[in-house]
């Protein structure tokens, strides 16, 4: 009996607690209070409150499968809540809750925040540098590069996963092949940063840039320039003045390829890809993209390899998403640690809180938006 | 409350959180410039070692891009490592401003969102404050596609164990689109395929006309007209199926055959009830209330002038010629007798519904009238009246009242009618999602032979040889111009000043007095065609100031960028890209060596001339 109450109130180090297995998660969770398990039900299981004690534990652990930090972390900050409960609780005669002043504490004033939802210091946590650690590949950048040996390739990923890092091998493969590599971006200032950063890379003798007017190095193998300008030369050639180096053609690059549906620019993208020679290999590099499939299938059918997708919604770095008020408080975003993917309403309490409030003062009206 | 946070209270919090280097997404270029100038006066400076450091690096950047040397925001990014970037800056000064963020040197940068989708540099926090993005004059709620774009450039890989993306509030911001972008599927693109003239001219260059729509079939778009359309045969294979058991019955078509029954019997229908609603007597005088007619009414006589049925009018109706040239309308039931007299009248269409002539005529004829006149004996049929002939006749050419299947037609047929329409519908549907590029293509086609660029079988003429070779906006306007000499004899700079108002479309507004009066009298004759030409292609702003600025620049060499700068409001980076773009289409021009030789030469001159200074710096 004693034995449980100290462990039920002990302050566990958050290092210990989020090391939990299974059993010993049931097992602490089987000791606190149905009240507070139906806290910590609560925007995780349906209907909580129809079950008992023993379907709720099962329930819970059953949720912890997708959120597990998330729990736990909730776990703690309820048991940390009830322990200095019971204390100013057992200092007075009575059972009820101790009548604390409205600005005490920030997390007393919102219990509910702490209930469900991640507290800032949860969130703010991990945030820094991580140690130096050689570069290893993802293993969809080298399912890409070896799928892009026999095909084409379509590369749907989020931004910042490291589209580049696959640009660049493939790159050098098919120049180690003494073939000719043309690399294409949107946008004039993209092009520039792919040639000093390709430069340094390959080193400035390989690498040449062609614009409307003028040509750097343009004799180089692995060749960047806007895609309108490759679509001239694959007319030019279509027509007859043939560049001769469009024989030696091994691969094609063209990043940011979701500008496919850019309301003017897009079609110069189709016109490329239709005319693009069918000995050289496609490597399209575009963010993600709602039907990255219909792209490869498009591919599939007009060239003559069955195109490949590769395609990830995970981020190499994962995103939190924050709330700055104007007063300067920040808050998580949502009640969760990472995104919701798939929920957004799972807004975190204190911010729909903060951002109403906004909204009565910021509106003309003072009737919210919707 | 603020309406929101204050750049440096932003900033501040930031650090305070160890949430830089962050990029904060403003809304415009002014939002970006005006967060800059509030840190002019707040002691948030950077120690002096980070300083020098900005300083080091800037030199280093400055080796290679000496447009920088002398920028002026350069004090205040060393003393508080936050900078500005947006569109207005100067490439070689973005360029400047990335490499330090890559460095590590910032802490945070203002930018405009279209630095999400142009430029490559992350950083720990990205900082929302918008949830809409200016397109073309009008604000439009960012896609998810675009919030994740933005995002994206939250956490370094290597530098970073996660990234944020925090959003403040300002005002008209609407969180759900926010939260709707961060956690939800990116949308589908579509294609945004169009048929351009350059592009018809290059492709009958390089293959037969029979084989172009083979080549448009290779398109993403036709790909995605042909997901739609597997859509629609799905869909019609499935109304094929429920229209099994309306399949032929007595007659083949039984569908059409019971439509035109029943529209033929409910028309009947509808004629009958008109009838029905006038007694027998009145009916039975209706055929002989004839212009001409005399008739009595409740007051005198007069003469029926024409007789009608307007809608909404219970009776049928008559014009009445009266007494005193008096032109009056009554209903039928008015008329109190008819009489046994008819005078001739010229019928027309309009008021006064005879001609003139007869109109006098009628008039003296009724003053002339004789008070006795007898009165015309009406027989009234009071049995049901039988039904017009053609009626009559059509319905009895129908099978369908003595048909074995008449009810279950009479049944089926509101199902299977309706069924038959969606499937024409679809048929009509896919047939147009299969042809619909090939018919733009066509349309282009004929517009280039209208012109003359292609010959009647399609083939390239002499000037569609080099008009492909212009593959620019506005291409027709300016092959169409240079076929009208409106360039012979024009030095480089009214060439450059001409192709940069053709090139800009940007409706920021820049202000030029002066301007040139052969650059002016040259812009009012491309206006012209141009309107000429709106129903081809789409007219081009034409503004003259940025024409009167390129044509300054290239015909003044000892211009320098800043005295450029100081002609116009437009902001350096606009300016920059003005050039360039003039650059671009005159490149383009130059490609006409052989056919145009004075043409090209100008425009190679040109691009001389432009190639100076801060344009010299990147390729």
């Amino acid at each position: 009996m004693r034995d449980t109450a100290v462990s039920r109130f002990a302050r566990v180090p958050p290092v210990s607690l989020f090391a939990m297995t299974t059993d010993e998660l049931e097992t602490l969770l089987a000791q606190q209070p149905v009240a507070l398990l139906h806290r910590l039900a609560r925007g995780r299981v349906h209907r909580h409150f129809r079950a008992g004690k023993r379907r709720l534990i099962e329930l819970l652990l059953q949720h912890s499968s997708q959120n597990r930090a998330g729990l736990e972390s909730d776990l703690q900050t309820l048991i940390g809540e009830r322990h200095s409960q019971s204390e100013s609780g057992s200092s007075s005669v009575h059972h009820l809750p101790a009548i604390t002043p409205k600005k005490a504490s920030p997390r007393g004033t919102e219990p509910e925040s702490a209930e469900t939802a991640i507290s800032l210091s949860g969130w703010l946590e991990g945030l820094g540098v991580p140690s130096p650690q050689p570069f290893v590949p993802d293993s969809w950048q080298n399912e890409a590069l070896s799928a892009l040996n026999e095909t084409d390739v379509v590369i749907s990923v989020p931004t910042g996963s490291g589209k580049t890092y696959v640009a660049v091998e493939a790159a050098r493969r098919a120049m180690e092949d003494n073939r000719t590599v043309i690399y294409t971006s949107p946008l004039k200032a993209l092009s520039n940063t792919k040639y000093t950063e390709f430069s340094r890379i390959f080193g400035p003798d390989t690498v040449g840039i062609l614009t409307g007017d003028r040509q750097e190095n343009g004799q180089a193998p692995l060749l960047i320039m806007t895609t309108e300008i490759l679509r001239n030369l694959l007319y030019d050639a279509a027509s007859g003045e043939i560049d001769v180096r469009l024989d030696t053609l091994g691969l094609v690059i063209l990043d940011e390829s979701q500008y496919l549906a850019d309301p003017e620019r897009g079609v110069v993208w189709e016109e490329t890809i239709i005319f693009c020679p069918s000995q050289a290999r496609l490597l399209l590099l575009s963010a993600s993209i709602g039907n990255p499939q219909d792209i490869a299938d498009w591919l599939t059918s007009i060239r003559s390899t069955v195109c490949r997708l590769v395609r990830h919604s995970k981020r190499t770095v994962p995103l939190r998403a924050g709330y700055l008020h104007p007063n300067g408080k920040l808050t998580p975003l949502f009640r969760t640690l990472g995104i919701p993917y798939g929920h957004p309403t799972h807004l975190h309490p204190e911010t729909k809180r903060l951002f109403l409030e906004y909204e009565e003062e910021t509106l003309p009206s003072g009737r919210p938006r919707r | 409350m603020p309406p929101s946070i204050h750049p440096v209270d932003l900033i501040t919090a930031l650090r305070q959180k160890h949430l830089t280097p962050a990029i904060v997404f403003l809304t415009s270029r002014r939002a970006c410039d005006e967060a800059m100038e509030t840190f002019d006066h707040a002691d948030l400076v950077l120690p002096p070692a980070r300083q020098e450091a900005i300083a080091v690096a800037l030199e280093r950047i400055t080796v290679q891009h000496p447009s920088i040397a002398e920028h002026p925001l350069i004090p205040l990014v060393r003393r508080i490592g936050i900078a500005a970037h947006h569109a207005g800056h100067l490439p070689s000064w973005k360029i400047a401003i990335e490499e330090l963020m890559r460095q590590g040197h910032l802490d945070a940068v203002f930018a405009t969102t279209t630095l999400a989708a142009g430029v490559d540099f992350p950083a720990r926090t990205v900082v929302i404050t918008q949830s809409s993005i200016r397109k073309s004059r009008d604000f439009t709620d960012l896609t998810i596609g675009e919030v994740q774009q933005i995002a994206g450039r939250a956490g370094r890989r290597g530098k970073d164990h996660v990234g944020f993306a925090i959003v403040t509030p300002s005002p008209y911001i609407d969180l759900a689109v926010l939260t709707k972008g961060l956690t939800g599927q990116p949308e589908a693109i579509n294609s945004q395929f169009t048929i351009s003239y350059p592009m018809v001219l290059n492709l009958l260059k390089a293959h037969p006309h029979e084989q172009i729509q083979g080549i448009l079939a290779k398109s993403f778009a036709q790909f995605q007209l042909n997901q739609r359309a597997e859509l629609l045969e799905q869909k019609l294979d499935a109304l094929h199926v429920q229209m099994e058991p309306f399949g032929p019955r007595v007659c083949t078509d039984w569908i059409t055959q019971w439509h035109t029954f029943d529209h033929a019997r409910r028309h009947r229908h509808m004629r009958h009830q008109t009838h029905r609603s006038e007694s027998p007597e009145i009916s039975a005088r209706l055929p002989f209330l004839t212009p001409g007619r005399v008739v009595g009414l409740g007051r005198g006589r007069g003469i029926v002038l024409r007789q009608y049925r307007s809608k909404g009018q219970k009776n049928s109706m008559l014009t009445v010629l009266r007494p005193d040239s008096a032109v009056t309308e009554c209903p039928v039931t008015g008329v109190k007798e008819v009489y046994d007299r008819t005078y001739d009248c010229a019928e027309t269409p309009t008021y006064p519904w005879c001609s003139t002539d007869t109109f006098d005529r009628l008039s003296h004829q009724l003053e002339e009238l004789p008070s006795h006149v007898p009165v015309l004996p009406i027989l009234v049929s009071l049995g049901i009246e039988p039904l017009p002939d053609a009626i009559v006749q059509s319905l009895g050419d129908f099978p369908c009242p003595t048909c074995p299947s008449r009810p279950a037609c009479q049944k089926d047929f509101a199902t299977a009618s309706r069924l038959r329409q969606e499937q024409q519908r679809h048929t009509k549907s896919i047939q147009a999602l299969r042809t619909s590029l090939w018919h733009r293509f066509q349309e282009r086609v004929e517009v280039l032979q209208q012109f003359g660029y292609l010959t009647p079988a399609t083939q390239l003429t002499i000037d569609g040889e080099w008009a492909r070779l212009i593959r620019i906006d506005h291409s027709l306007l300016i092959t169409e111009l240079i076929r009208a000499e409106a360039f012979t004899g024009a030095d480089p700079s009214l060439l450059a000043g001409v192709l940069a108002s053709l090139a800009h479309d940007d409706d920021r507004p820049g202000a030029f007095p002066r301007i040139s009066p052969g650059l002016s009298s040259l812009l009012g004759q491309v206006r012209k065609l141009a309107e000429s030409l709106s129903p081809y292609e789409d007219p081009p702003l034409l503004r003259a100031d940025v024409a009167a600025l390129v044509e300054r620049w290239v015909a003044d060499p000892t211009l320098t960028w800043i005295g450029l700068c100081r002609l116009t409001t437009m902001a350096e980076g606009d300016i920059y890209r003005l050039l360039a773009r003039t650059l671009e289409f005159l490149s383009q021009v130059q490609t006409l060596k052989v056919t145009h030789p004075g043409l090209a030469e100008s425009a190679s001159q040109a691009i001389t001339l432009i190639r100076r200074g801060v344009l010299e710096e990147l390729p």
